[in-house]
This record gives C-alpha cells, structure tokens and sequence, in this order.
C-alpha cells in the first residue's frame, strides 16, 4: 500500500482554498473529499486537522462560512472564498510555485563536468 | 496584520460560550451524516456505514478538542483552570494556607513599608532639573560645635571664581522671621538667597515667578517665593497669595511666587527671600569678612565636569585661601571642605537609620521564605503521590509544575496583597520617624516602584517554591507509583534542606535580636544619662522680644522690663516656686558659638583656639532649672548694667582652661576677628561661679564648654523662661502663656515644653529604632520557634516506624524523648554559633547608632543567645515529648 502523507498546516490551507476556489461555496465534508479525491487518496483528512484549519482560515478572514442546505437537503455549514482569500490563495499559489521550481532546480539530475 | 486578526478573533474565542460549541458539534455531526450517507450508497448497512464514518473521523471529542484549541486561547483556559484547583487544593488546607500567608504577610509587609521609605528618601532622583549634578559645600572645624561652620561672602567669591568645574554658585543664607498676620504672630523659618538660586537649584515654580538676578543686590523691592509646603500649609493652596506683601518683621514684602515641592538643605523653609530683606546682609561686613561665616553653598556641577574634579579644584582653591590668610583659619581647628552630592546629604543623616531598618527587614523576610519553605516541603510530601498519580494520569510533567507554579503564586501573592495592606499602616508610622532625620520625608509613597519590588518579591519566591518539589521526570511514573506512600520522609536531600533552614531561621533570629539588645540598651543608657539639670516639674518657654532692627540699635530697655514683668507675674501664679529668664530654654543650644582666651594663658603651637558657648541667665535661671552651681556665687540683682562685668562658667569650660586652679576671680574674654560681626564685647569678664554641666547637644553629645553671663548685663537677643512648679508642671502652661501673652501681645511664644519632653525628644527617635528592630526580632523568635518545632515534628511523624522498632526493642520513652531533643538540639546549637558570630560582624555595621554599648557587648550577646535557647529547646521539648508517647505496639503493626 503506498504510504500516506501527512499534510502540513500551511500547504493545508493552500488545498483549502484551492478547493473553495474552483468548486465554490462547500462544507467541509465536500472539501474533505474533494482533497482527497484530487490527491488521488494519498491523503487522508482527519476532523481534528481539517476543521482547526477552516476555523484558523475564518480567524484570519480568507474564507466566511454560513448555514445552508446542501444539494442533498442537508443543513451543513459552507466555505466560501473571501476577497483577501482570494488574495491570499494567489500569492500563496505564486510564492508556492516559486518555491517549487527553485527546489526542481537544485534536484535535477547532475550534469557531467564537460 | 492577519496574526493581530488571529489573536483577536481567538480572545474573542475565549468568550464564545456554549453556542459556538453548539455550532461546532452540528457541523461535525453533518460530516458524519454526510460520510454515513456516501458509505450506504457504495452500499453499506447503515449501522455499518455510520461505524466506517465514525472511524475515518479519527474520534468527534478529538476533533472538538482540536478546534476548540485553535479558537480560543488554550492556554489561558487551562489556567483559569489551575487556579480553580489551587485555590480548592488550599481551601483544602486552610491551616497550612493561613500560617503561610501570614508569614509571609509580615515578612512583605515590613519589606515593603521599609523599602518605600528608603526609596523616597535615599534612592529616588531629586525633584530638581538634573538634580544628580547639584552639589553641597560644607566647611567644618574641629572641636565642639564646628560640624558645619557655612562660609562667608569672600570665601564664596574664591570658589566662584577659582573653581571652574563649578558651573553656578548659589547663596543661601538661613534666616528667621517673624510674620504678622491677621490672627497673631508666627515664626518663618526662610533662607535668604541670591537671585540665581532657584536657576541652580534647577527648580520650577507653580505659581507666579521665582527670584532672578533682578532681585539681587540694595536698592530693589524685597520679594518671597513660599515653599509649595508652606504655602499649602498656611495659604491652603490659594493662588490669589502671589502679588500679596506678607508683613514680616514690620517690613512689607511682596510674594512673588510659589516653587515646586522640593527638599530643602541644610534645612527645611518656609519661604525664600531676596538678601535686600536683611540689611545685614549687605552691609560691608558681610560683603568684606573672611570669618562672618553665615552663608552656605548649594552648587550645580558644570557640564562635563565631575564631582571628582570639581573636589580637586575646590581643595587647591581652599589650600590658597588658607595660605594667603592664615588668621582666618588657625591650624590648630583643623579647617576643611567637603564637597557633597546633594542627594548624597540629603540623606546623610536617614541612610543608616534607614539601612538598618531594611537590614532588619530583609532578615525578618529570610526567616518566613524559611518558614515558608520548609512548610511547602512538608506539605509537598503528603502531596507528592498524588501529583505523581495526576502526571501518569496524563497531565504531563510541564502541566503539573505549572499548577505548582500557580498555587505558590496564589499563596504569595495572597500574602502580598495583605502584607501591602500591613504597609499602608507602617509607612505612616515610618514617614514620622524619616521626617525627624530627612527633609525628603514627605516624598515616601506606596508608588508603582514599590508595589513592584514586592510583587517582584512575591514572584522570585513563587517561582524558588513551585521548583523545589520534585517530580518524577516523563516515563518514570511507574517507580515512583511504586515507591508508593512510604517515602514520606522525603529523602535525605530535602532532609539537610530543611535542617538548613531552621539552622538559618535560628542564626537569623538571634542577630535581629541582638540588635534589637543593642538597640534596646542604647536607649536605656541613653535615657540614664544624666542631663545635668532637674528634669521634673519644669516648664519652658521661648519668648523672643527683640526684632532686628531692635537688636542692630541694641535698644533693649523696653525688652528687658517686660521679662523682668513676665517673671514677677508668672512666679506669682499658684504652684510656681522659682522662676528664671535667660537667653535660651535649658538642653537647648544658643548657636552662639564664639572663640574665648583667659588671661594669662597663651596658647600652645598648632593649639586649637578654645571656643564656648555664649549665654545669658538671670540670678534665678540656675536654680529654676536645677542646674547645681559647683563653685562660687551665683548671679545677684547687684550684677547689672554699669556693675563688673562677671560670668559663671561650667564645668568643662573650668576644666579645660584652669585644670587644677581655683577658676573664682580668674578673668575671660571673648576674641576673634569674627565678634565684630557680634552685637557682643571682647571686655574682659571675672569668674564668678563654676556651674555642673548640661547636655544641650542631645543627651549622646558631649557637653559643650558655656560661659553664662548676667542677664542684665548683657543685649537680650533673645528670652526663655524657665518655671519650676510644686507639682503638675504640665498643667500650668496654659496660665504662663496667658500672663506672657497679656505682657508682650505681639510676641512670639514658642517651644511651650517641660524639661522631661525636651529630654525626651534626644530619646525618642532611639526609642523607634529599638522599638521596631525588636518587634522584628520578637517576630522573628515566634516564626523560627514554630519553624523548629515544625521540622522536628514532622521528623517524628517520618520516623514514628523506627521508634516505635526502638521501643519494642527496648528503648525507653526517656531515650526517645533524648534522642529527639539532641536532634533539635544540634540544629539549635548550630544556628546559635553561626547568630552570635554573625551578630558581633553585622553589630560593627550599626555601631554609628549605638551609644554606651559596644557592638560586641558579651552581656547582650549571652542574654539573646539564652533567650533563643530557651525558647528553641521549648519548640524542640513539644515533639519530643510525642515521640516519647509513641506506642510501640500500634506503629509497628500499622507498618
């Protein structure tokens, strides 16, 4: 079985309203599956990380959550994206690729010495 | 940005009550709905399916933990908690919490009160514009009287102009007044200075201006600035006094001003006034002699300058003076200056009063921490299973030392709140006993500084205790549950800790009381010493007559017929026997402190010229104040104005100029350039009586060399009255005051006092001290005697297993009972050695407070080391009689 990955907080949050931000307004369950679908189930969310970090998320005033009924005539509570939020997930996505490309760069496959 | 969000929105958390917890467990409820509903259309059972949803949510209760951490402040919620169990944990316990909180209490309380004394008075900056660069000149001489002998004008230009370090001289030169105001006359105790002394002194005013260079010099309008004290003394604060002239001494001046609260040296005043109040101050005597020394130097060190420097300058600018004028300053009299912070002589006189007090204080602090610390060692004992038990139990090493941590703060803090509460009340009684010794009395406050010294206090021994009790490390649970109740002794670390403490507790106690003993005996000396005069049923009474300008006319006809009036009528009133007028009250001095020759005898080289005290007595004085004449005659109404001029001298005065000589019929003269400046004569005078000696300088002063002189004979600058009664002196001074008053209706009447109150006033303060340091050391004997007893009790309690195996082996109880009391004995016998060598070393410290008693007094030390011992081998004899009680029977099958 291939080994899971725990998540950090800060690439958490990133997923998070990355989420949001493509599929729109969602409860945490939907987030839930939706991270785990996209990582193609190398991650696993657990309540105690997944909903700390919406709360922390809400604190800092990215996304705003309400009382709605679901697709499912279900009351659950959505997640929507604010406008710093939205803010946030770009330079997040911007200093994230950055960071990125820097380490793909200094663990590409070494060149012979000419 | 976002993080101040965060932190707001989570103490907003903290707040969020049961709603939001409401909130929190319907959504992960809908989550649980959610997955369930997934799992049963892959299909799955339901039951099943909610099952499979549970487990995937890794538990709803962590969860809800989890969240709830990231929306408050967990760590302040925990602490709420902590302090709830604390403050259950010693409700618990209300005896342990009582004793500890009130030794504590005592031990703050007095630290407190203490250091806020000794802030205000020594530590505190000055209230003056950089008031650390101010500084104080004083110039003294050997011999009697000549402690602060001030400058005089040309001595003052030399500084000012040879000393460059010196960046402004100001003058102020000490002066009294007489203020006629609407309801009679009072005196005003003022400086007269020069214009420049309020910018030197670096002082602001409240109200209207203060005094500038405009003010200098003849020829301008006399004008006063009142003290901030005065002017709410006698004016309640009211502005509307600027502008106003004050009558003093039948001369209109002008109140120009109020200044800011300041301490004034060398003495506290009412009101400072230009010189052109006093034409003496301008006149060319003052201006032109080297030795009419009446003005005293406050100073402001110049910019870059230091103190050192500025006393280097001084001292080769004093060495050329003393050169170019060898007459002014006879070698003999060993003429120096001393250049003082003015911070520094402020407190000159307080700081080892002062000092001693906190020396005092902190030990008082030493013994309870001691208490205090062997009473958590002991309780930390009985506790330690079931902290143990609580950190296997899941609470964690950290969290455990924290609530520690919060019940020793809770219980120190306790103690600070009511030690504080102790303080208010002491420090009222210690700003009296400061005002006698500091004129920065009036700046003691319980201010931020203070309370924080004593929450800091509070805090440091909060934090030694939490750490004093040993928990098990992470992981090691299991060995000490196992160890179980038994190790109730504690362990033989913890042992020698205890032992320690009480070891200090006793070594302390015995210092605290011995110089308490010191102390104690200072002032019994003190008050056996003999003032030379009859202390009971004497009543006296200062009534000056004579304003300046009286006096610079030397017109006192009028003067003296009115206290020749006073003494007829008082002596007439019921119950008087005697009364006697003379220049000044018994035990107090004149001031008038002038250089004096015999005939016939030279001085010897380098020999200091002999001075005395200048006085004047009617023929009665002497008998009236039950001062004994030794030899000769006393003064008769034949000695008056146009007779032989004749004086009575005392005693030390006899000795030092006709030591082994009859001095009757001897004949003396006043002499020095300064008694030009004196409204008195250098006419050769006769010895006519030899009277015992007075102690006017205080009762640990030696007694000064007087000349007396007739009353009639000589200027009347100045009158007391002094009234011997048959019985309930006291009493009569309203009936004096009334017939005084009715004689001369605008004089001043001031020092209504008996001689047993002026005695009195030299003891007093000695009084305090010894008061104090042994209500101290009282209170230290009582906390170490508990703290003894306690530690052998609970050493009797922790080996109550292995007496009782002694005695069913054979042990009888009086062994026991010995081998307890050799226990407490050794402790005792250590902390006594350890007290009476530390009280001869710390006694040195204080010497400068003692009198008749040397600090090493072996009568004292022996008296406090038994007392000490007695009342120890008493705290020991407690538990020793119960460990001899103890039944062998029940303890061993107990164990």
């Amino acid at each position: 079985m291939a080994h899971k990955l725990d998540v950090k907080q800060g690439t958490l949050a990133l997923m998070i309203l990355r989420t949001i931000e493509v599929l729109g307004p969602l409860h945490g369950y939907g987030i839930a599956r939706r991270i785990e679908e996209t990582s193609q189930n190398r991650l696993t969310l657990n309540y105690g990380t997944l909903y700390p970090a919406l709360l922390k998320l809400e604190q800092e005033g990215f996304v705003k959550a309400e009382w709605r009924q679901s697709e499912n005539n279900r009351r659950a509570k959505f997640y929507s994206l604010t406008a710093a939020g939205r803010k946030q997930l770009a330079r997040e996505a911007r200093e994230w690729h950055r960071t990125a490309d820097l380490i793909a760069v200094f663990l590409a496959p070494k060149k012979e010495a000419p | 940005m976002s993080y101040l969000r965060v932190a707001l929105a989570r103490l907003a958390g903290l707040f969020a009550g049961p709603a939001a917890d409401d909130d929190l467990r319907a959504e992960l409820e809908s989550h649980v709905e959610m997955e369930t509903a997934e799992n049963v259309r892959r299909g799955m059972p339901p039951g099943e399916a909610r099952r499979q949803a549970m487990l995937v949510s890794g538990g709803l209760t962590q969860a809800a933990d989890a969240v709830r951490d990231q929306r408050g402040l967990p760590w302040i919620e925990s602490l709420g908690a902590d302090i709830r169990y604390a403050a259950r944990a010693l409700h618990q316990s209300p005896g342990f919490t009582a004793v500890v909180v009130i030794t504590l209490a005592l031990g703050i309380g007095a630290n407190t009160a203490i250091f806020s004394v000794v802030r205000g008075v020594l530590l505190k900056p000055l209230p003056h514009r950089d008031g650390e660069h101010l500084i104080y000149l004083r110039q003294s001489m050997g011999g009697p009287g000549g402690a602060n002998i001030s400058f005089s004008v040309p001595e003052i230009r030399d500084f000012r102009e040879g000393v460059p370090s010196l960046g402004s001289i100001a003058e102020f030169s000490p002066w009294n007044l007489t203020l006629q105001g609407d309801e009679g006359v009072s005196r005003l105790n003022v400086g007269l200075v020069t214009g420049n002394y309020f910018e030197v002194l670096g002082l602001s005013a409240v109200r209207g201006r203060l005094t500038n260079s405009s003010d200098d010099g003849p020829g301008v309008a006399p004008v006063m600035v009142l003290t901030h004290e005065y002017w709410m003394k006698h004016f309640g604060g009211d502005p509307s006094i600027v502008g106003k002239p004050l009558k003093l001494d039948g001369t209109s001046v002008t109140v120009i001003g109020v200044v800011q609260a300041a301490p004034f040296f060398p003495g506290q005043v009412d009101a400072l006034l230009n010189m052109v109040v006093s034409e003496h101050h301008l006149s060319a005597q003052m201006v032109e002699g080297r030795t009419h020394r009446m003005t005293e130097i406050l100073a402001r060190v110049a910019p870059g300058a230091t103190v050192q420097q500025t006393r280097a300058e001084v001292a080769a600018v004093y060495a050329r003076m003393q050169s170019a004028d060898p007459a002014s300053y006879d070698p003999g009299s060993h003429y120096g200056v001393a250049v003082l912070p003015y911070k520094e002589v402020l407190g000159e006189r307080a700081r080892l009063t002062l000092w001693l007090l906190m020396g005092a204080a902190a030990f008082v602090m030493i013994i309870s921490a001691a208490n205090v610390t062997n009473l958590t060692l002991m309780r930390g004992v009985h506790r330690e299973h079931e902290l143990v038990l609580r950190a296997a139990l899941g609470a964690g090493v950290i969290r455990l030392r924290r609530l520690l941590l919060v019940e020793n703060l809770l219980l120190t803090l306790l103690g600070a709140t009511l030690g504080v509460l102790l303080a208010i009340g002491g420090v009222k009684l210690l700003t009296t006993l400061a005002e006698r010794y500091s004129p920065r009395a009036n700046e003691i406050r319980l201010d931020a500084v203070v309370l924080g010294f004593t929450v800091a206090l509070a805090v440091t021994l909060a934090l030694f205790l939490a750490f004093l009790a040993s928990l098990p490390k992470e992981g090691t649970f299991a060995t000490w549950i196992s160890a179980g109740t038994r190790r109730i002794s504690g362990g033989l670390r913890r042992q020698r800790l205890q032992r320690g403490l009480v070891v200090v507790q006793i070594a302390v106690s015995v210092m605290l009381l011995a110089g308490a003993g010191l102390l104690t005996r200072t002032m019994i000396q003190l008050s056996n010493v003999s003032t030379g005069l009859r202390t009971e049923q004497v009543l006296a009474m200062d009534v000056p007559l004579m304003t300046p300008s009286q006096m610079q006319a030397g017109a006192d006809g009028d003067a003296k017929e009115r206290y020749e009036r006073m003494r007829r009528e008082v002596g007439a009133l019921p119950g008087v026997i005697e009364v006697g007028v003379g220049s000044n009250m018994p035990l107090q001095s004149s001031q008038v402190v002038l250089e004096l020759k015999a005939e016939g005898k030279a001085l010897a080289v380098g020999e200091a010229v002999p001075r005395a005290e200048y006085r004047t007595a009617g023929p009665d004085y002497f008998g009236a104040a039950g001062i004994p004449l030794l030899q000769g005659r006393p003064f008769s109404t034949t000695d008056r104005d146009g007779s032989g001029r004749v004086v009575i001298i005392n005693q030390v005065l006899a000795d030092r100029f006709f030591h082994g000589e009859d001095p009757i019929g001897k004949r003396i003269a006043w002499t020095g350039d300064v008694l030009r400046f004196t409204p008195f004569t250098g006419d050769w005078r006769t010895v006519v009586g030899v009277v015992g000696n007075t102690r006017d300088g205080g009762l640990d002063a030696e007694p000064l060399p007087v000349v007396f002189h007739p009353f009639a004979q000589e200027l009347a600058f100045s009158g007391s009255l002094v009234i011997r009664a048959d019985s309930n002196v006291a009493g009569l001074a309203t009936g004096v005051t009334r017939v005084v008053r009715s004689i001369a209706p605008a004089a001043l009447i001031e020092n209504v006092l008996t001689v047993a109150q002026i005695k009195d006033q030299s003891v007093a303060p000695r009084r305090l001290n010894a008061a104090l340091v042994s209500s101290f050391g009282i209170l230290a004997l009582i906390i170490a005697a508990v703290g003894i007893a306690g530690v052998l009790a609970f050493s009797v309690s922790a080996r109550t297993t292995e007496i009782g195996i002694r005695m069913s082996l054979g042990a009888d109880p009086g062994r026991v009972q010995r081998m307890i009391l050799k226990e407490g004995g050794t402790l005792l016998a250590t902390g006594l050695v350890l007290g009476v060598g530390g009280s001869v070393f710390a006694a040195k410290a204080i010497q400068g407070l003692l009198f008749g008693v040397a600090p090493h007094d072996p009568v004292t030390l022996m008296v406090v080391a038994m007392m000490m011992a007695a009342i120890g081998i008493g705290a020991c004899w407690i538990p020793a009689a119960r460990a001899a009680r103890i039944d062998p029977a029940i303890t061993t099958r107990a164990a």
